[in-house]
């Protein structure tokens, strides 16, 4: 089985996606983005309890890695062209995860998407997102709907905690873009330091 | 005329939304904020701002209370509002101006 770093969110999908890795014997490490302060501490504490309780139920370490995002949010916001700002994060989150695969000698990325759930998980955005790493990206979840989702993480006992209550995302635009291309996006990222950004959050990284 | 505070989608804090809209001029608003020694992140599309909660300024006039302490929230509110010289907020219709919605 191979060794791969899974992006988790504190919602609802990111640890059910990271189960049925681990169900088939994946080695996982996970990441978790501390988007503070564009939401409040409840994502990162949901991340916690998701692990504990998948790392009793699979006996495996599963490393966290807590990355701080919200100064990169700051600088897209910033710099940025508000339209993208979606795309434009996924990116810097999947540069990130490939960083610490590279640390942690994984050979491929996972995530929690479903096809059209928000903004950021059309086709159009996901290829635009992914095309910042080269590592393959798993999506074990990408053909479920809402509800199948629900219902094992209800079964795996995952869903009471991603459904405590939390702040949405405060950077999401008010109109974000749901087709985007790579011309665009390249565009925009040349308005700030990509390199600069990426390490300085794997900097200072967190692994708990 | 700012709406009552109410919970905001996944009850994580308390919004305020200004009914007619009241869009700011965020870069007045940090100034007046930071002369009166309140710590904010200039994020240019929005304000986050130590006020006891954090609180998010949006340029179109929402204001989002990291809180789910409902005191607290309606406090923040009536700091900001005198400090900004916001508008008033909706009458209690009861014994609170907190709704739940």
């Amino acid at each position: 089985m191979a060794r791969g770093v899974m992006l988790m969110s504190g919602g609802i999908d990111s640890p059910v996606a990271l189960h049925y890795l681990l169900r088939q014997g994946h080695e996982m490490v996970a990441v978790h983005m501390d988007n503070r302060p564009f939401t409040d501490d409840s994502p990162l504490a949901k991340t916690v309890d998701h692990l504990a309780m998948l790392r009793e139920r699979y006996h495996q370490p599963i490393p966290m890695y807590l990355l701080p995002h919200g100064p990169t949010q700051i600088n897209l916001m910033r710099s940025t062209d508000r339209h993208f700002g979606c795309v434009l994060c996924r990116r810097f989150m999947w540069r990130s995860a490939e960083k610490v695969a590279s640390r942690e000698n994984a050979s491929f990325l996972a995530t929690g998407e479903a096809l059209g759930q928000v903004a950021s998980q059309t086709l159009s955005n996901m290829r635009t997102a992914t095309a910042a790493v080269g590592l393959p990206i798993v999506r074990p979840l990408i053909g479920f709907d809402k509800n199948e989702i629900e219902a094992v993480a209800k079964s795996i006992g995952t869903y009471e905690i991603s459904t405590r209550p939390g702040v949405c995302c405060q950077a999401v635009p008010d109109r974000p873009a749901t087709r985007s291309n790579l011309v665009q996006i390249l565009h925009e990222e040349e308005r700030i330091d990509v390199d600069q950004m990426i390490d300085d959050c794997i900097r200072k990284a967190v692994i708990l | 005329m700012y709406r009552r505070l109410r919970l905001c989608s996944n009850h994580g804090g308390y919004e305020a939304i200004a009914d007619p809209p009241h869009p700011f001029d965020l870069r007045a608003v940090k100034t007046v904020l930071e002369k009166a020694g309140i710590p904010v992140v200039d994020a240019r599309v929005l304000l986050i701002v130590s006020l006891g909660p954090e609180v998010t300024i949006s340029r179109a006039g929402r204001l989002l209370f990291k809180t789910r302490d409902a005191r607290a929230a309606e406090e923040a509110f009536e700091r900001l509002r005198n400090l900004l010289g916001l508008p008033e907020m909706q009458a209690r219709p009861a014994d609170s101006r907190v709704g739940s919605d």
